[in-house]
């Protein structure tokens, strides 16, 4: 029997069982949350605290472990002998980031941490027989193998047309996500980009969600989000704990009190969660986020594969950006694309659009904060709320309702970085909340590298 | 811990697994069906399927050394008992609802957490050897600082 074909057993949904022994004679039970597969003949547990195992075993190597398939619900058993302890190297480094994860995600940063990385040689491994009096029914999420397989190659095709179809960054990413639903079922998946002014992560593409949270942030190193973005390492959690559904659960709770924070979106409920980093050489161009209610979701099959597709989809985004800022710099300035006049400071209700005005909506910008509310509502922050209050004093000083990208980039006040300004991504930020909080204001796109400020109502502009 | 919380390992929704170990010092696990105890845990009497308790049987009549971890899968409130093993016989026709009613509440709480009774059904639970043993130690094995403290 080969360890790996015992793959569900090392997902941790149902806790496996370590016996160990001490000189004396008496022997010790302990749960374990994960154990680790090296390769055929090792396997490695985790060490977070001192306690009676780890001294067992430093009197008598021998220990015991018994594991359960938490789809079958077969026991196996597993004679091992303990090896030595790590404290450095890829593995510590691998199982550290998991539990440095949960710990930054539940505000335990530096007390739930790795001491060291337990390795066992495996002796034997045999399957509990009798522990079942006959196999149990098929479940019907039992053949993720199979499945993927006849997948793979096509949702490979299938995504790399997508992207090199795309015509701009929205449309590349709503393909994206759709194609990982049609081909991997994954229902709730995000995509936050990097932005590297601000050095956060932003929330620019949602699926699978009643809020789309565009516009939602995460800094580096905080949560499973952000320590994927830090480590550029892919994470999958099955089973999540329940600390770490208690702590989201709390989180979510507090987005809901009115502060001026976008929710991530999230299911309330996740049993697994896998973030994908979305890397070009080292440059992070993002994070890829799935997770699901079936604490089995993903699989190793899908940690493998999807690294090639994060792989193709950060290559698309990161070419997309690039793409758009060589245009804008290439492009042959016209009378539109002269450099957006100097901010005013007092503002007259703006009242041009396509259509009569009959609602009013104020915005108000608070200089300090870098910050936009309409209607008394939080609506976007920094480049993006830059962008927005000048176009609406331009539209209120000129009647103009028809912008270029490029006018907008050559406005040095906005702080676009000269060069991988990533424009498009805040326009499509901007456009989302807009959407979302303020729809009779909208951007919309009207040829490639244009866009017209589109207005329902009177827009009172103040500024604080 | 009070008393109460120590006698929490008597319900019958419990995780149970059995630990043993051979004349060599090689240790070996077996997951029990039920426990009882008559006398507030100065001894007890855990269920073992027969099918899958073959080293644990020989191990208890060897070494006789034994020790016993009842687990709450919510809330993961454990104990674990440590003694020797007085007798292992097997379990009467009497006993066979105390097994199945230990069994039965800890598969409806798996029930709870996601897993269906289309797979605990399928766990064999009968014939079970019966393992008296006499108590010696326990210990609090809640994870948290105090795991490991010895509570008698």
């Amino acid at each position: 029997m080969r360890l790996s074909d015992l793959s569900r057993c090392f997902q941790g949904i149902i806790p496996s069982v370590i016996a160990t022994c001490d000189a004396g004679g008496t022997p010790n039970i302990a749960y374990l949350s994960q154990v680790y597969l090296i390769d055929e003949r090792h396997v490695a547990l985790s060490r977070q605290f001192f306690n009676k195992t780890q001294r067992n075993l430093d009197e008598n190597p021998l220990a015991c472990l018994e594991m359960v398939d938490p789809l079958t619900f077969q026991a196996y058993r597993l004679r091992l002998t303990f090896l030595r302890s790590e404290k450095s190297g890829p593995l510590f480094d691998q199982m550290s980031m998991r539990i440095e994860a949960i710990a930054a995600h539940t505000g335990m940063t530096g007390i739930f941490k790795l001491i060291g990385s337990d390795i066992f040689e495996v002796r034997s491994v045999e399957k509990v027989e009798g522990f079942l009096t006959a196999a149990p029914a098929e479940s019907p999420g039992d053949a993720p193998t199979l499945d993927g397989r006849r997948s793979e190659v096509r949702g490979l095709q299938w995504v790399s047309d997508r992207i090199n179809r795309a015509c701009d960054l929205e449309s590349l990413l709503a393909a994206v996500l759709q194609a990982l639903q049609e081909y991997f079922y994954f229902s709730h998946t995000i995509v936050l980009l990097y932005d590297e002014i601000a050095g956060r992560l932003v929330t620019i593409a949602s699926r699978g969600y009643g809020q789309s949270g565009v516009g939602a942030e995460v800094e580096i190193g905080q949560g499973l989000i952000g320590t994927v973005a830090r480590e550029r390492r892919l994470l999958r959690f099955k089973n999540l704990d329940s600390d770490l559904r208690y702590s989201r659960t709390i989180r979510r709770e507090s987005s809901e009190t009115g502060c001026a924070e976008i929710p991530l979106p999230g299911l309330s409920d996740p049993q697994s969660v896998m973030a994908i980093p979305l890397t070009v050489g080292n440059r992070l161009v993002g994070v890829l986020v799935a997770e699901d209610r079936d604490p089995v979701r993903f699989s190793e099959w899908h940690e493998a594969y999807l690294e090639i597709i994060g792989n193709q989809i950060a290559l698309g985004i990161a070419r997309m950006i690039d793409r758009a800022a060589e245009e804008a710099e290439a492009a042959e300035p016209d009378p539109a694309t002269r450099p957006l006049a100097p901010p005013t400071t007092a503002h007259a209700p703006v009242q041009t659009g396509k259509m009569a005005a009959t609602k009013q909506h104020t915005l108000i910008y608070y200089k300090n904060d870098d910050a936009i509310f309409v209607d008394g509502e939080y609506l976007i922050r920094n480049i993006p709320a830059r962008i927005l209050w000048k176009l609406l004093e331009e539209s209120q000083r000129t009647g103009r309702t028809e912008f270029s990208n490029r006018e907008v980039r050559l406005d040095e006040s906005l702080g676009l970085p000269p060069v991988k300004d990533n424009f498009e991504s805040r326009l499509i930020l901007l456009r989302h909340r807009l959407r979302e909080k303020c729809p009779d204001l909208q951007i919309v796109s009207t040829a490639r590298g244009r866009f017209s400020l589109q207005k329902n109502a009177t827009i009172d502009m103040i500024e604080r | 811990m009070s008393g109460a919380r120590i006698n929490r390992c008597l319900e019958h929704n419990v995780s149970v697994v059995v630990g043993s170990v051979n004349g060599a010092g090689e240790p070996s696990t077996c997951r029990a069906l039920a426990l009882t105890s008559e006398d507030g845990l100065s001894t007890l009497t855990v269920y073992v399927p027969v099918s899958t308790s073959r080293d644990t049987i020989a191990n208890v009549a060897t070494t006789g050394r034994l020790t016993v971890v009842a687990t709450h899968p919510l809330d993961h409130h454990s104990v674990q008992l440590k003694g020797k093993a007085a007798t292992a016989r097997l379990a009467r026709e009497d006993e066979a609802s105390v097994v199945s009613r230990g069994f039965d509440g800890f598969a409806e709480l798996l029930n709870r957490i996601g897993i269906p009774p289309r797979v605990t059904n399928a766990v064999t639970r009968w014939p079970a050897f019966a393992i008296e043993m006499r108590v010696e130690e326990i210990y609090d094995q809640t994870p948290g600082p105090k795991a490991g403290i010895r509570l008698k």
